[in-house]
């Protein structure tokens, strides 16, 4: 077993055996392609022309003002198509592009993957197919017709809680099927390697650039935040500060509505390490280690798992992995509504949530935010809700 | 060789224990018991909703182990094996698992564990054989890595996809390489349903397991009894 499928001893390949050949191919075009001045320059050109990049760090001065820190938003957010999602899926659709692949499948949670994905599907004349669990589709239901316009097939899937984890399982199943023309662009650093590196390279983006914004604007951040599901954006700004040791990184889960079973999405926090969709991480599950039911307001952090490089920086101590509550983080999505004028994704508000939270902790403090999505999505839910 | 998939503890436990000793009864060579876990990412709609609704009611290792080891003092020659997630077995854990049952089971099949990760596994006091996986798409050296197999029998993937698929089975010689490179049985798995497709198995490889078919009637006892009797 090779070492290098693992992040300390988180990862591997927890996959059925069919699908090994094809775990090899992407492992090989992804080195080739990473070190490749071509690809590089095309994914770059793509990021910059198409996306949006480089996005800015903007200091919210208002907010900074009422919690008495200094808060800086990485702003994902101004990203085509709303979120960090697509650093991810532009990257994938290219290697899918080198591997002669012509198809490819996605799952969703909050609909963003999923979005990113088709997108990128459509720009490269690709087919595609995402999975999306029936909850899920019903609280973001704008997405689902993003998707629907960008050309992809939905498939709402009706098992389990009908949420992320369940469409990852039919994305595995139908990959499982269809592997020999498709490539599974996984939405986050989830899954079997090399999906977690892979994943992790493509949003490296999103720290790189802020490291230097901040250098440029004379600063290195004391603290950065971000909120994990599987962990992607939450990495990709890490990946930009980890080796300064002076500044602190949070990880901040979805605290659901309570720590009883069933109503929260704390992996770290109430999870144990165990096997879910390819890779060794920690797990919420049950005495009888079946995967546990899982609940937060966000739909993509309403996942019983987590990426295992996460695990590791977590028991390496580096990270510190905190959550808030969803009225916590609506509260979040409020004042930074009301603020700022700018309306960050529910996701992206729990991490915003627990610096308003824990404000005594961060007084007088560069915070550095990783605001991953916009809010657009979750506005429909949140009005007919009532939620604010 | 011929075996049967059984969800174990469903629907309830005494209809599980039925069909369990019905296949010990009738003479078949080996039988795999399901130990159900939350995500059955390689199973198909039929196999996959028995494995929710056990899920659901509760799922009892110590319980449905209990029964294999009745059933095998009843019929000590058949072949028992367990078939689960990875999950499940490390949690257990893999050397209690081990000490636990390894009296009773020629081998485990783990459908989220390919050759390649059973040292993960066998590092942790897992002892059981692990039964290896073939399938269409192995290259030489996937084949050639379960050369030493310990396990009774190697279990060929002979379509593209999840159990209950009505895909059609791949024609290359794959199981033909691992059967000589081994030198034991290999068992067709997924997509067998009919006598025919069967004894088609039982000539080209040697052997096959039929889950989906028998895991649809575990529920009717006499349906369950009548499609199995067809393949003595
Ligand atoms: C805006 C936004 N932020 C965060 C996430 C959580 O994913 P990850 O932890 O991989 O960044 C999602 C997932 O859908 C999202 O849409």
């Amino acid at each position: 077993m090779d070492k290098k499928m693992f992040f300390g001893e988180y990862g591997g390949q927890f996959v059925p055996e069919t699908l090994i050949p094809a775990l090899d191919e992407l492992e090989f075009w992804y080195n080739k392609l990473k070190k490749d001045d071509k690809f590089k320059a095309e994914l770059d050109t793509l990021l910059r022309s198409y996306a949006g990049r480089p996005t800015p760090v903007y200091k919210a001065e208002n907010l900074s003002r009422e919690l008495g820190c200094e808060l800086y938003l990485k702003r994902e957010d101004l990203m085509h198509t709303g979120a960090h999602k697509v650093n991810n899926t532009l990257g994938q659709a290219l290697v899918t592009k080198y591997m002669g692949k012509n198809r490819v499948i996605a799952e969703t949670g909050a609909g963003q993957h999923g979005v990113a994905s088709a997108t990128a599907a459509a720009l490269f004349g690709m087919e595609c197919t995402v999975f999306m669990g029936e909850v899920d589709a019903r609280r973001q239901e704008p997405n689902v017709k993003r998707m629907e316009l960008l050309g992809a097939e939905v498939v709402r899937v009706q098992d389990g809680q009908r949420t992320l984890k369940d469409a990852t399982n039919a994305a595995l199943r139908e990959w499982v099927a269809s592997v020999e023309t498709t490539h599974y662009i996984i939405g986050s650093i989830v899954g079997p390697y090399p999906f977690p590196e892979m994943v992790a390279y493509f949003q490296s983006v999103i720290g790189i650039e802020a490291n230097a914004q901040c250098k440029e604007l004379g600063f290195d951040p004391d603290c950065v935040v971000a909120c994990v599901g599987g962990g992607s954006n939450a990495i990709g700004i890490f990946q930009g500060f980890l080796d300064n040791q002076k500044i602190e990184i949070f990880g901040v889960e979805a605290g659901g509505v309570s720590d009883k079973d069933g109503e929260h999405a704390r992996t770290i926090g109430m999870g144990k390490p165990g096997i879910l969709h390819g890779a060794f991480s920690y797990l919420v599950q049950t005495p009888q280690f079946q995967v546990a039911d899982v609940h937060s307001i966000s739909a993509g952090l309403d996942y019983p798992g987590i990426g295992p490089a996460h695990a590791a920086l977590n028991d390496s101590g580096r990270v510190k992995y905190g959550y808030v509550r969803d009225d916590e983080a609506l509260n979040a999505f409020k004042m930074l509504t009301r603020k700022e004028g700018i309306i960050p994704a529910l996701e992206s508000s729990h991490a915003l949530a627990y610096v308003i939270e824990n404000k005594e902790q961060f007084k007088g403090k560069k915070v550095l935010v990783n605001l991953s999505g916009r809010g657009d999505k979750d506005m429909a839910a949140i009005l007919e809700r009532g939620l604010i | 060789m011929r075996g049967f998939y059984i969800v174990g503890g469903y629907p309830d436990r005494e209809q599980f224990k039925k069909c369990l000793n019905a296949v010990a009864a009738a003479g078949f060579e080996f039988i795999e018991v399901g130990i159900p876990f939350s995500e059955p990412v390689a199973d198909g709609p039929v196999i996959a909703s028995a494995i929710h609704e056990a899920v659901m009611n509760g799922v009892d290792i110590e319980a449905i182990m209990s029964d294999v080891r009745e059933m095998k003092q009843k019929s000590p020659s058949i072949k028992a094996t367990v078939m689960t997630y990875a999950n499940i077995i490390h949690g257990y854990g893999e050397k209690k698992f081990s000490d636990d049952f390894g009296d009773i089971l020629s081998g485990v099949i783990i459908p989220d564990l390919p050759t390649r990760m059973h040292s993960w596994m066998t590092d942790k006091g897992l002892s059981i054989p692990i039964i290896p996986f073939v399938t269409p798409v192995s290259r030489d050296e996937d084949i050639e890595a379960v050369k030493d197999t310990k396990a009774p029998f190697v279990y060929y993937i002979s379509i593209m996809g999840v159990t209950g698929s009505d895909k059609k089975g791949a024609v290359n010689n794959k199981a033909d390489i691992a059967k000589k490179l081994t030198s034991k049985p290999v068992v067709t798995g997924f997509g067998i349903r009919t006598k025919e497709d069967a004894e088609r198995a039982l000539n080209a490889t040697g052997g096959f397991v039929i889950g989906t078919e028998v895991v649809k009637r575990q529920k009717d006892f006499s349906e369950f009894c009548k499609y199995i009797e067809q393949f003595r």
